[in-house]
């Protein structure tokens, strides 16, 4: 009985989850005229397989007996699923009728139905099986993909990110070396704040400080705050200049539910 | 005149600010869905083992805080960052603070029908989903559309494809790392696939995953 529910709710939960990824990633490529959905990362490593149908499979591949491992040891899919298989799995079965990104990859309609397909039969196997992953494969995942892309979400991206900022002008190359580096310390990556910048700093060279580069401002300065603030960047920060945090604000984090020393 | 077809390009439906709040939408009511299968069976969070192991320790002893403050605190940043950036981060926005944070709030208070149940966890996810894409659309509106600049759209989209470019070099490196069967693996896929004019990265991870699975890894 539980398991026919289980198949049930995993169609379901497959098909809405590939639907939204899908369109979501292929809006990326389309972004910032169109607002995407998925992560720098997704972007860059769609981005590597260069529209080639084996590279987009097998890198989902690559990332499947992990997620899948996973989801049999401890019941959490990890991110990859939605950041990785789903997107390339669905970019692989459409590239491999036809070889031009621009009608498959970019093109959210058929990239949400191809998602919503491929979500659809990975929600269910994965969470219908119960049987083990050949763990030298699940070893390979750990021991060999997961550090290369953690290199390219840092410092790959933001190295890349950082050059291409500071090579389109200084106006933003200097905003984007200074919120880069607020980024990296309060985010704990850089490549926010120098997208930021180069926001900023090419709105500014395009239209001058009208109202809508000014809110960009403030927008900004608000993210960092809040951020910091949830991250206890702020406690962090007084210690580690050794001075004491103050009584009040560790009650004021409190109140958040958030606790820091 | 390609200016003008681009322009139609990204125009309908697909496109539209507003086909992006129902994607969200969508997306949300999986996920949330997802952690109603976690709370029920124990399985499909879409998320992290690290990061489901908070709610976790929160379903366990009743102290959902760490869960709650996690979960908000991305939610809060990747929804201001998003419309900004053109780029809506669902790992942070979606899957850690729809999918973690907010069943642990709503836990934390003592709900706990939307996770109980299916159709509710549903509704639930969907729900959010739409209040989370109408708060970008509007933070768009304000800012970044209705304006003549592109913000630096080909700055950072020229860096986008730049960077997936060191993929395909770091896996043979970490492959290298790793073990020396599942390196050399690495090494002749790469190869091969360069020759056959294919991306290296894919022709690396078949030639670590094929060599590791005849010669494991060793783990000490």
């Amino acid at each position: 009985m539980d398991t026919m529910t289980i198949i049930m709710e995993s169609i379901i939960i497959g098909a809405l989850v590939g639907f939204g990824v899908g369109a979501g990633a292929a809006r990326m490529f389309h972004a910032p005229n169109v607002q995407g959905m998925g992560a720098f990362r997704t972007f860059g490593e769609l981005n590597a397989c260069e529209g080639d149908p084996i590279s987009h499979f097998s890198f989902g591949l690559g990332f499947l007996f992990n997620s899948w491992a996973s989801v049999v040891g401890a019941g959490a899919f990890t991110q990859d699923v939605e950041h990785r298989i789903i997107p390339n799995w669905a970019a692989a079965a459409l590239l491999s009728r036809n070889r031009k990104v621009e009608e498959t990859l970019h093109d959210p309609k058929k990239m949400a139905f191809a998602g919503a397909a491929i979500g659809v039969v990975i929600v269910t196997v994965m969470n219908s099986t119960a049987v083990a992953i050949p763990a030298s494969l699940q070893v390979i995942a750990t021991k060999v993909l997961v550090p290369a892309a953690n290199w390219l979400i840092n410092p790959v991206m933001p190295i890349v990110f950082w050059m291409a900022a500071i090579d389109a002008g200084q106006r933003s190359g200097t905003w984007a070396t200074v919120l880069g580096g607020l980024s990296q310390l309060v985010m704990g990556n850089a490549v926010p704040g120098i997208v930021l910048g180069i926001l900023i700093g090419k709105g500014v060279d395009d239209s001058g400080w009208n109202h809508i580069t000014k809110t960009l401002v403030v927008a900004v300065v608000l993210l960092f705050v809040l951020s910091g603030f949830f991250r206890g960047f702020d406690a962090k920060l007084l210690n580690e200049f050794h001075i004491g945090v103050p009584a009040g604000l560790i009650e004021f984090h409190k109140i958040f539910g958030s606790v820091v020393k | 005149m390609e200016n003008q077809e681009r322009q139609a390009e990204l125009t309908g439906f697909w496109y539209s600010e507003w086909a992006f709040v129902i994607f969200v939408a969508m997306l949300s009511a999986g996920i949330f869905a997802g952690t109603h299968m976690y709370y029920v069976y124990h399985i499909g969070a879409f998320n992290d083992i690290a990061i489901v192991a908070m709610l976790e320790g929160g379903i366990k002893t009743g102290a959902y805080g760490a869960a709650a403050a996690f979960g908000a605190s991305f939610l809060f940043a990747r929804v201001l960052e998003g419309p900004l950036v053109g780029i809506l981060d669902i790992g942070g926005s979606l899957q850690t603070g729809i999918g973690i944070g907010v069943p642990a709030m709503l836990l934390g208070m003592g709900v706990t029908a939307p996770l109980t149940s299916f159709p509710l966890a549903l509704a639930t996810g969907g729900l959010l989903g739409v209040i989370i894409g109408t708060i970008i659309v509007l933070i768009r509106k304000y800012t970044i559309s209705g304006n003549s600049s592109t913000f630096g759209a080909d700055v950072m989209m020229g860096a986008g494809n730049a960077s997936g470019r060191y993929l395909g070099p770091l896996i043979i490196i970490s492959a290298a790392m790793a073990s020396i069967p599942v390196g050399l693996g690495a090494v002749i896929g790469a190869g091969l696939f360069y020759v056959w004019q294919k991306p290296i990265a894919g022709g690396a991870i078949l030639g670590a995953m094929l060599l590791g699975a005849f010669f494991p890894i060793l783990i000490k």
